[in-house]
């Protein structure tokens, strides 16, 4: 506790965290969900409402070859929604574009 | 011809004590060397080749073994059968290590058979590994004077911090646990019946794990009267412990030294992760399950958003 300096902890992460709140928290999350059967579902929560989300949707349906669109959601707000496990995709694709960062994105699920 | 009579059984005999492997023994067996070794410089080959034993096994062995072949005694020993025979053998020993031993497993057998046990978080592994196979190998090609004893405890200390990257940091970390049970349960629900049992090794709130659990999934699930978790959706074994995996190295195993000695305490809207070992508190991530796509019919979709 004497050289809590030493440590990684950021004192003022809370401070960003807190200030942008849970919803925002600059993150990029991919999640995967199971839909019936073996089919599942890839979402993509937090990109930037500066872009198009519609234009990236297309750009992705086409790339991945499978069906996607844009919900609204009052929290969360424009989620990308593509079906089956497009998470390496998605994740690839959005760095190789350069509108994430990969130390911005959170991939979760299995 | 000398080295290859002492080589030969210890070959094999080091095959079979495959079997987990213990820090102490090592240690202490280390000692004994050090002792040992400048007694009898001539025969030095010997304590060493113990070490290994003891220390496990696999590849660096193996790779030795083959560079003395290629090199030195070159038509001494057919090499196929060393390089084949393990193969099986190591097979067997990964089966049963599973049983006492982390989760490390399902990766590391692919990409490197003889690091089953490590406990620690693998991506700093391999790194440090592979350096040191390089390192250690190199200084003993196509030499066939005497060791020094300066080399070969350079050499042991080597191969110990290649086989347990833990020690790197000169703590000793053990964290022994069981895998997940998971069994499907019809065609939509999975049962975690050890989930209780997991979430007192590693000293959690069910509660916690839970959460963390079914917000990674995406999906829902609730703890039955027989203690196991039961989830919506079909999930495979090795699916719901790369979960926990992650689980582990967010929540329990402190950032900075990976400990997992460590206590989760909650503090107004945030999780501390204290450490008992370096004293360390970090701030840890909030569990947020976020967005959820309905993926119901669609008629409560409309429901929904209308
Ligand atoms: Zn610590």
């Amino acid at each position: 506790m004497s050289i809590q300096n030493l440590n990684t902890f950021d004192p003022f992460a809370d401070a960003i965290k807190s200030s942008e709140d849970d919803v925002q928290d600059g993150l990029v999350h991919v999640r995967i969900q199971q839909r019936n059967g073996r089919k599942t579902l890839t979402t993509v929560q937090g990109l930037s409402s500066e872009y198009d989300l519609k234009k990236i949707v297309r750009a992705c349906k086409k790339e991945f070859a499978c069906n996607g669109t844009v919900v609204e959601h009052p929290e969360y707000g424009e989620v990308l929604q593509l079906q089956g496990d497009q998470r390496e995709n998605i994740c690839q694709w959005l760095t190789k574009s350069g509108l994430v960062k990969p130390e911005q994105l959170k991939v979760h699920g299995f | 011809m000398d080295e290859d009579m002492i080589f030969d059984p210890s070959l094999k005999k080091k095959k079979k004590k495959k079997t987990g492997f213990d820090i102490d023994a090592a240690l202490a067996e280390q000692e004994n060397t050090s002792v040992e070794a400048p007694a009898e410089t001539g025969d030095v080959d010997v304590p060493d080749d113990d070490n290994l034993d003891l220390d496990t096994f696999g590849k660096k062995k193996k790779k030795k073994k083959k560079f003395f072949n290629l090199e030195e005694i070159e038509n001494a020993l057919p090499e196929t059968p060393p390089a084949e025979e393990p193969e099986p053998q190591e097979e067997d020993a990964v089966d049963d290590l599973v049983l006492e031993i982390d989760f490390s497993k399902s990766k590391k057998k692919k990409k490197k058979k003889n690091n089953v046990d490590d406990l620690t978080v693998e991506d700093d592994i391999k790194g440090e590994d592979q350096e040191n196979v390089e390192d250690v190998h190199g200084d003993w090609i196509g030499s066939d004077r005497d060791y020094t004893y300066d080399e070969l405890l350079e050499r042991v200390f080597d191969i110990m911090r290649e086989k347990n990257p833990s020690m790197v940091s000169g703590k000793k970390q053990k964290f022994i646990m069981r895998p997940p049970q998971v069994v499907r349960i019809g065609t939509k629900k999975t049962s975690f019946a050890n989930f209780t049992e997991i979430c007192k090794t590693l000293h959690r709130q069910p509660k916690h794990l839970l959460d963390f659990l079914l917000a990674e999934l995406g999906t829902s699930g609730s703890v039955d009267g027989n203690s196991q978790l039961i989830i919506k959706g079909r999930f495979q074994q090795k699916q719901i412990e790369n979960v926990l995996r992650r689980y582990i190295k967010e929540y329990v195993t402190c950032h900075t030294c990976r400990s997992p000695d460590t206590i989760l305490q909650k503090d107004t809207r945030l999780f501390f992760l204290q450490c008992e070992t370096c004293g360390s508190r970090c701030s840890v991530a909030s569990i947020k399950s976020g967005f959820q796509a309905v993926t119901g019919k669609r008629a409560a979709i409309r429901a929904k958003t209308a």
